[in-house]
């Protein structure tokens, strides 16, 4: 079970990216596969992406879990705010996840609306 | 799940030790680091731990490390530990996700073997409940604690873990200490190197698995 990533999906792929932070002005996105291993990135940062992929994939394996204790299908928001960054969740396809950092004075709304649009053309490319 | 991008020409691999409680899954993740902070000129990604008060492993130990270059290729290595205590069985079964090389961290005392293969029972069933089995993963085992002095704490002989453990697989085994170091780099690279030769094998060389 391996996953071989073709440079034209890469290049396509963190093209949507890049558009998608430049028009929401989000600080940074990643796509990560279920599993913690960073797949796509745009944007800035000043962290460890491949400990931000690890504990992304961790909280929202964790998350989903409790959704099936309590017998619910599964959360529609995940999402932590903070003083200075907010972070937003949000499963692209079974297998992969996309992580959003953005300023607390951005619309969390509207930007969901755009998370929503991004998550259809990323799965036109790499497939469901 | 390993992954390979061939345009940033990188391969990701995931490590995970495995093992009943106590055995010494964290004391090998924090020995590696330590080493490679010392040795090293290249930063080191910090050591991250979701524990009960830095003791207990709630979820998992966490850090990456960059192996230099295979094929043109820059690996990537995400080594991961367990939580042995059984009653964490919901967050262990999490960390198996996609995971490429095992490291089954036998603890050596005679007291503790049928908690080896409780754990070991309990490996096999939660890869399966990732669809997956022993045979799609490198697996080798680590005899830890062999350091304790057997006067004071009775050991199980080597021989004796082989047969109880590795008696069908037969893979590879080291018996080691990961309090002072005896065998823990041995055995994070000889399963990284199997891990990696294996996932280039059926990837990289292998051309007709590269659609997608
Ligand atoms: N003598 C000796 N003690 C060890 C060795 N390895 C670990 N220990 C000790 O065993 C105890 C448990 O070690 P951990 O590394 O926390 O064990 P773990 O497998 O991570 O345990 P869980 O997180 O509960 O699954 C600690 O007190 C360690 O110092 C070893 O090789 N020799
Ligand atoms: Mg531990």
């Amino acid at each position: 079970m391996n996953t071989v990533i073709r440079e034209d999906t890469v290049t396509k792929v963190e093209k949507i990216l890049q558009d998608f932070i430049e028009e929401s002005g989000a600080t940074y996105a990643l796509i990560t596969d279920m599993g913690g291993n960073p797949l796509f990135t745009a944007g800035e940062e000043d962290f460890d992406v491949d400990t931000l992929a690890a504990l992304s994939a961790a909280n929202y394996a964790t998350t989903k879990e409790i959704a099936n204790l309590i017998k619910e299908d599964n959360f529609s928001l995940l999402f932590h705010r903070g003083n200075n960054e907010n972070v937003h969740f949000a499963k692209i396809t079974q297998d992969i996840l996309m992580i959003v950092l953005f300023k607390p004075f951005l619309s969390l709304g509207l930007l969901r609306l755009k998370i929503n649009s991004l998550q259809q053309k990323i799965v036109s490319i790499i497939g469901n | 799940m390993a992954i390979v991008n061939l345009k940033d020409k990188t391969i990701q691999i995931k490590i995970v030790y495995y093992g009943p409680g106590r055995s010494g899954k964290t004391t090998n993740l924090e020995f590696i680091h330590n080493k490679l902070q010392q040795n090293r000129n290249q930063q080191i990604s910090n050591l991250v731990s979701i524990d009960t008060k830095g003791d207990r492993t709630l979820f998992f130990d966490f850090f990456p490390v960059s192996l230099g270059k295979i094929n043109g290729f820059d690996l990537k290595l995400k080594l991961y530990t367990t939580p042995g205590q059984v009653k964490y069985e919901a967050t262990r079964r999490l960390v198996l996700k996609g995971v490429d090389g095992l490291v089954f961290v036998a603890d050596s005392l005679t007291s503790r073997q049928d908690a080896n293969l409780e754990s070991f029972e309990n490996l096999k069933s939660n890869l399966l409940y990732h669809k997956q089995s022993l045979s799609d993963v490198k697996l080798i085992f680590q005899w830890n604690k062999r350091d304790i002095d057997e006067k004071m704490i009775p050991l199980s002989p080597i021989e004796e873990m082989e047969r109880l453990l590795n008696s069908e697989l037969k893979v590879q085994s080291f018996p080691a200490s990961a309090t002072s170091g005896m065998n823990v780099l041995k055995t994070v690279n000889y399963i990284s190197k199997e891990t990696v030769k294996s996932v280039i094998e059926k990837t990289i060389l292998n051309k007709h698995k590269m659609g997608n």
